[in-house]
């Protein structure tokens, strides 16, 4: 039996516009990442995806607001402390992030080392730079990346360096969770194959404990992840294991991204989430009931009526929709045998 | 520390290169009137002068000075020859002085009103910019109307203002002059201390101006910066705000530093306007009586004194910011 | 283009300095409907004459007299001859002259006249008073001639025939005429300026044609601007090293010097306001060539304008439908503030007296010249220069506050 090290309850947080409109990016989210696993959130861009990742830090800034809900880490419930507390205590020492655009995530006018300085300082205070320069010299060439880079300008590195960099100084402090946000999207092909490996790398040597992986990118959401949640419109939708997830399926939402897969490993190359006809809802004043009803290929009078809860389905799979997941299948199945002849 | 030095030879070479740009058109621009150049300028200064005699030997000593009646090309290098001796002839209008003299003073006044009044503008206005951006709320929404106003009024029209409140209505400062007009120039303490309280009301005015633009374009700067990558990836690793807010005011200040070398073209020009209404004696009031006067002479050697103190402004800063900003030695070492 | 303009009329900014400038726009064309003067015509015989109501004197005479029997009529009359100053100098006086400092009460106005009275004498010295002083209390003892007399002022006449003076007229205390019967009334609401001219009236001229100045010069420097900053673009190559070159160097070069070279080498005769206009845009495209510039540069390789190219569009057709739309915005930004910096151009150089040599029509900056030359500002003639920087900065303000309105619309990452 492992460890629960993420566990989150009915997480919910909103925007505040500037014409003081709640909007509600993470509504009701619960989910919970093992010791040594990785979790996958996937969906289209706009649903909430990198809200969610923000969110689950539990340190918000304007214009995001905590809502309601609890964060657990590694058994410790971080909701309701004190921020400056969560910030010296739990950011970047529990919980790590690795935002979405690397590329200007680090200060431009500040020397890597100085950086980390700051990073560790902020936890340690009792700390010798000397010492700090070591740990980051080793951790650095653990990861493969030379100690040179520390004495850097962000300037003076590549692209895909920057990255690395960027998920080194993550890990500094050893974090149980780590957050990646689409960590590789802006790279080219070469760059992203290493951060990958980089990524899994940290996971095997146990510099993290666990994981959270966003991503746009289909193979890469098969390859890295163990469980996969699809989000739409700040809700979950579905969650079960990467293999379900991907090849098999429930919720029609999730049909319609994984539907350009039509040969397993092969297929997968290079393919990216599919598109669906439409765009998600604006989450001001999200449409009653089931939130893709507008855009849903099966939508039925019911499906407006209210608020759909999430269906437990076979092994430890949950989809949120009214339609029984034997049923769900049957319509599938029959739009397969439609498709191939 | 090779990288700079090839950032400092380049930004000096391309100084040099606008600086004999700027000298030629100097040149070149009067002497492109129309009709006799020499001619013209007998008939402007007979206006601006009633001594005869005097008009006659300026006449000739100018002509033979500047060889007027030579091809352009040899008048040129006539005029370099002179100007390198810092020979610029005799002013026109305030005749027997000679142009280098009348210049002597007012370069002076002129560089030790508008450069404090520059730096001191530019830190207060990057102070309360940053602070704009960061408290927002009431203190940004007052201080922004007010900083766009006061960036809107030209320098003579803040003179003014300044003027007629602490000069007229509360009788705080002198009108005008850099000194009491009994004083004579000299190192005691009346005069210094009247030099000092003819000096607030031009100062203050210039010093104003530049809040306003610069805490505008700071503001933008730093609400920029805030909003960048790294603000949120340095907070989420738990960084102490108070540390990020350095980060970010020192970022945002940079493109501040290199936005004041290319305005202080246009401030020094605008104050030049602003140093007539005090009738401060620096080169603003210069060039004012050397135009009523017709005194062309003066006119061409103050326009080209203003240019090198101008240029060279911007190399110093261009210089200091080479040092500051590590972008710069990065860019150049590849 | 309709949910932009809605857009943009919803900043508060914008509308504020939109409407300030329409304000100003009315009025300079309104104005000049009602009143019909001529914005140089001399009215004044002399100097600076204060802002204020001009009543006939001669007019006043001959018009219907009322009888008011105002309490305070005498008081206001004796205070307006006799300020707090004059009284602490008569004051001041009599000490000297020997009479005790108790005795002297400045309060009270008829004791202290009867005391000056009783003892001033013009002759009598003074020891340490200057001769301006003694001029001045000369000139203080002659106004105060009458000053507390219950009588009227007698009119004469000069009888054609012998040359004697003959009385026609007795113009008692307390006669007042009705202002609207006066058969020649003027308003100065700004006085008079150096020349004795109507300053309100002039400075309503002077604005318009510092505006179109402004328009002329902004137009110019945004069109060559433009032109520039598109082809150095979209071109690229030489042309935008040659054009980028050029730019370098006329930014760093202080533009006021080549006006001040430029307005001056063109000589007086040339130097009309249009001419100072064009002046001012030729020396003012070098921002507008810049920025039009980078934008140009990130545009050049967008879809859109691959897609054009690749369908054989001419360069005229890709600039004019792929790339001037985007950069529209801008470039009216760029426009707002060219005028106001044109406006505030010509207003420096004139201060200078390089300003347009003109004596068809004022320029906001040629009465700011014509204020500095008389020295309005050491004598305090405020009028005189005063609300020409008000308009000055109302104008660049407006113009300031809806390019800052623009600014925070189009970027939205400025809004609060």
């Amino acid at each position: 039996m492992s460890n629960t090290m993420l566990e989150v309850r009915e997480l919910t947080t909103k925007y505040i516009t500037r014409f003081r409109e709640d909007v509600y990016a993470v509504d009701h989210v619960s989910l919970k990442v093992e010791e040594g696993k990785t979790l996958g959130i996937a969906g289209e861009s706009g649903c909430g995806k990198s809200t969610l990742a923000l969110s689950l830090m539990g340190y918000y800034f304007p214009p995001l607001h905590y809502t309601s809900g609890e964060i657990i880490i590694d058994g410790h419930n971080i909701t309701g402390m004190d921020p400056d507390v969560v910030r010296k205590m739990i950011l970047g020492a529990e919980i790590a992030y690795i935002p979405q655009a690397a590329m200007n995530a680090l200060n431009p006018t500040q020397k890597i080392i100085h950086f980390i300085e700051d990073v560790i300082q902020e936890h340690d205070l009792y700390v010798t730079k000397k010492d700090i320069y070591e740990r980051a010299r080793i951790l650095f060439e653990t990861l493969g990346l030379p100690a040179e880079v520390l004495q850097k300008y962000p300037v003076e590195l590549s692209g895909g360096m920057k990255q690395r960099t960027v998920i080194a100084v993550s890990v500094l402090l050893l974090p149980k969770v780590l957050i990646a946000d689409e960590p590789s999207s802006a790279l080219d092909v070469t760059s992203q194959k290493m951060v990958i490996k980089m990524l899994r790398q940290l996971m095997e040597t146990g510099l993290i404990s666990s994981m959270i992986f966003i991503t746009h990118e289909l193979p890469l959401l098969y390859n890295v992840t163990d469980d996969i949640m699809v989000m739409y419109a700040g809700q979950i939708v579905e969650k079960g294991t990467a293999q379900e997830t991907v090849f098999d399926p429930l919720h029609p939402y999730s049909k319609g991204l994984m539907g350009s897969i039509i040969v397993p490993e092969k297929g997968l190359r290079d393919v990216k989430l599919a598109a669906i006809p439409g765009v998600p809802p604006n989450l001001k004043n999200p449409p009653a009931g089931c939130r893709f009803a507008p855009r849903c290929k099966y939508v039925r009078e019911e499906c407006t009526l209210h608020s759909i809860p999430m269906h437990e389905a076979a092994g430890r799979r949950a989809y949120r929709c009214i339609i029984p997941e034997k049923e769900l299948r049957e319509i599938y199945a029959k739009e397969a045998y439609r498709n191939a002849r | 520390m090779k990288g700079y030095r090839k950032y400092f030879f380049n930004k000096l070479a391309w100084y040099l290169v606008t600086f004999v740009f700027a000298f030629i058109l100097n040149f070149i621009l009067p002497r492109l009137m129309p009709g006799d150049p020499v001619a013209a300028i007998v008939a402007r200064f007979a206006q601006g002068m009633s001594n005869a005699t005097g008009v006659q030997a300026i006449y000739q000593q100018y002509t033979e000075l500047f060889g007027t009646n030579k091809p352009m090309l040899e008048q040129f290098f006539i005029y370099v020859k002179n100007v390198m001796r810092g020979d610029f002839g005799f002013s026109f209008s305030q005749y027997p002085r000679t142009v280098a003299d009348v210049l002597k003073s007012s370069i002076w006044w002129t560089a030790a009103l508008q450069f404090p009044a520059i730096i001191v503008g530019w830190i207060i206005g990057n102070t309360l910019g940053a602070l704009a951006a960061y408290r927002k709320g009431g203190f940004d929404k007052v201080l922004m109307p007010v900083s766009i106003f006061v960036s809107s009024l030209p320098p003579f029209g803040m003179a003014v203002i300044l003027l007629v409140i602490f000069g007229i209505g509360l009788k705080w400062f002198p009108t005008s002059g850099g000194y009491g007009f009994d004083l004579i120039p000299s190192f005691t303490w009346s005069f210094m201390w009247s030099v000092i309280v003819h000096y607030q009301l031009p100062f203050w005015s210039l010093v104003l101006i530049a809040v306003g633009g610069q805490a505008i374009g700071m503001r933008s700067m730093a609400i920029y910066e805030l909003n960048a990558d790294y603000v949120k990836y340095a907070r989420f690793m738990g960084i102490k705000d108070r540390k990020i807010i350095g980060y970010v005011f020192r970022n945002a200040m940079l493109p501040q530093i290199t936005g004041l070398a290319l305005a202080i073209g246009t401030m020094v020009g605008g104050a030049l306007v602003a140093e007539i209404i005090f009738s401060y004696p620096g080169l603003g009031s210069t060039i004012f009586t050397a135009v009523m006067g017709g005194d062309y002479p003066l006119i061409s050697a103050t326009t080209l004194i203003i240019t090198v103190m101008v240029l060279a402004a911007n190399f110093i800063i261009e210089i200091l910011y080479g040092f500051i900003d590590p972008r710069i030695k990065a860019a150049q070492a590849d | 283009m309709k949910h932009t303009l809605r857009q943009i009329f919803r900043s508060g900014k914008f509308v504020f300095g939109f409407s300030i400038f329409v304000g100003i726009l009315l009025i300079v064309i309104i104005y000049p409907l009602i009143i019909t003067n001529h914005p140089l015509e001399i009215v004044g015989q002399g100097t600076f004459f204060p802002p204020g109501v001009y009543v006939n004197v001669y007019d006043s005479l001959g018009s219907t007299s009322y009888t008011l029997m105002l309490e305070d009529a005498a008081a206001k009359r004796i205070a307006s001859k006799l300020s707090e100053g004059d009284r602490t100098a008569i004051k001041e006086w009599l000490v000297k002259a020997g009479i005790p400092e108790g005795e002297i009460d400045t309060a009270d106005t008829e004791k202290l006249l009867d005391q000056w009275v009783n003892n001033y004498d013009p002759n009598k010295n003074i020891p340490g008073m200057t001769n301006a002083k003694r001029n001045y209390f000369i000139r203080l003892n002659n106004s105060l001639k009458g000053l507390l007399s219950t009588e009227g002022v007698s009119i004469a006449v000069k009888n054609t025939e012998t040359g004697a003076l003959e009385e026609s007229d007795f113009v008692g205390q307390s006669e007042y005429v009705n202002v609207s019967q006066v058969a020649s009334v003027r308003v100065l609401p700004l006085g008079t300026d150096n020349f004795g001219r109507d300053v309100l009236t002039e400075l309503v001229a002077a604005t318009r044609v510092s505006l179109q100045i402004g328009f002329v010069a902004g137009t110019i420097a945004t069109l060559i601007g433009l032109a520039l900053g598109l082809l150095a673009g979209y071109v690229g190559g030489l042309v935008d090293d040659i054009i980028m070159f050029i730019t370098n160097l006329f930014t760093v070069i202080p533009t006021f010097v080549l006006l001040i070279l430029i307005s001056f080498s063109i000589g007086q005769d040339k130097r009309g306001p249009f001419a100072i206009a064009v002046v001012i845009g030729l020396t003012a495209w070098f921002w507008t060539a810049r920025a039009v510039r980078a934008q140009v540069i990130s545009l050049r390789n967008r879809d859109h304008v691959n897609l054009s190219k690749l369908s054989g569009h001419s360069i005229a057709h890709i600039i004019i439908a792929d790339i001037l739309p985007y950069i529209a915005s801008y470039v009216v930004m760029a426009l707002i503030l060219q005028i106001s910096a044109g406006i505030l151009a010509e207003a420096g150089l004139s201060i200078l007296g390089l300003g347009p040599r003109t004596t068809e029509v004022p320029t906001l900056g040629l009465m700011m010249n014509w204020a500095m030359i008389y020295q309005a500002q050491i004598l305090g003639k405020w009028w005189a220069y005063f609300p020409v920087i008000v308009v000055i900065a109302l104008i660049a303000f407006s113009l300031n506050l809806m390019n800052t309105g623009l600014d925070q619309v189009f970027n939205p990452a400025l809004r609060d």
